[in-house]
């Protein structure tokens, strides 16, 4: 099991989705599992998506001051996984961004999300069991319509892994 | 996922959409070496021909195609060139619909034509008028 031990571009990152209408997420621990999260990360389930952005970790910080105490302190706390807004350029028939669409419209579906990053050889996956929100389509003329959604993960339920 | 579009397609669909906007002159791409013999004519030459790439391994992660061609219109008189250019104009600013021929042609969604300026040309005695035209193709 080896990380890739490159600066990686930003368009060595794509993102899948789990597939299926009704999917059976994974649990936390295949969320960090390469055999499961890599299964996701394939072709087929693959998104049309922009550009990654930012995921990782919220920040996450219980303050207390303290009357009468020089200082207050910050407890970084159990922070959430960050909530992602997506672009993709829009195709109304894309496989991928119906199923999007409709756990938007359902607003109850737990879907694993996979992001893989690769220099080419090995490959580090980041995956999460999210909710999609605020699904809508960006018509501006000037380029492509653009197809925008925001995924928000449940709590605790992201992991790290790699292959080699 | 889109296709990448093909820039032969773009050019003969060019050459017969221009050919029939300002029949009967004559249409060339890039230049015409009868230009000494034929009062009036038009050349095109097309560039900036690219597909957005978006992110991961899979080529056909891009987006749309917005290529712009140029017009040069070439004339004697140099009424005859606006003459030209306001066909050109009326017929392809705004335009949406099937561009080029049935067969060898597609469907854009917007042109838009931006007139550039006038010129004239002391050695080829011609007087000038450069349009640049970009198209919106789905993919």
């Amino acid at each position: 099991m080896a990380l890739p031990n490159k600066v990686l571009p930003g368009f060595s990152a794509a993102m899948y989705a789990q597939p299926g209408t009704t999917p059976t997420p994974l649990t936390t621990a295949q969320l960090s599992l390469v055999a499961s999260t890599a299964a996701i990360a394939v072709s087929g389930n693959l998104m049309p998506v922009e550009a990654i952005p930012a995921f990782g970790q919220d920040d996450a910080v219980a303050s207390f001051p303290v009357a009468g105490s020089r200082q207050s302190d910050k407890i970084p706390t159990q922070s959430a996984p960050t909530s992602m807004t997506i672009t993709a350029a829009w195709n109304p028939s894309d496989a991928t961004l119906l199923l999007i669409r409709g756990d938007a419209y359902s607003g109850t579906v737990d879907r694993t999300f996979v992001i893989s990053a690769t220099d080419g050889s090995n490959i580090i996956y980041y995956a999460f069991n999210g909710r999609v929100s605020q699904f809508q389509i960006d018509a501006q003329p000037g380029a492509e319509a653009k197809c925008t959604f925001t995924f928000h993960p449940r709590g605790n339920q992201y992991g790290w892994s790699n292959n080699a | 996922m889109t296709t990448q579009l093909n820039p032969v397609l773009y050019g003969k669909a060019i050459q017969y959409q221009l050919a029939n906007i300002v029949t009967p002159v004559p249409v060339y791409a890039s230049f015409n070496r009868n230009f000494a013999t034929q009062p009036k004519f038009l050349t095109w030459q097309l560039r900036n021909v690219h597909q957005p790439v978006y992110t991961g391994q899979n080529q056909n992660n891009k987006g749309i195609d917005r290529p712009v061609f140029q017009i040069s219109i070439f004339t004697t008189s140099i009424e005859d060139g606006f003459t030209i250019s306001n066909q050109v104009l009326q017929s392809l600013h705004g335009y949406s619909g099937q561009f080029g021929s049935p067969t060898e042609g597609f469907w854009i969604s917007k042109a838009d034509v931006f007139w550039l300026y006038n010129s004239y040309d002391d050695t080829t005695k011609m007087a000038q008028i450069f349009l640049d035209c970009t198209i919106d193709i789905p993919a």
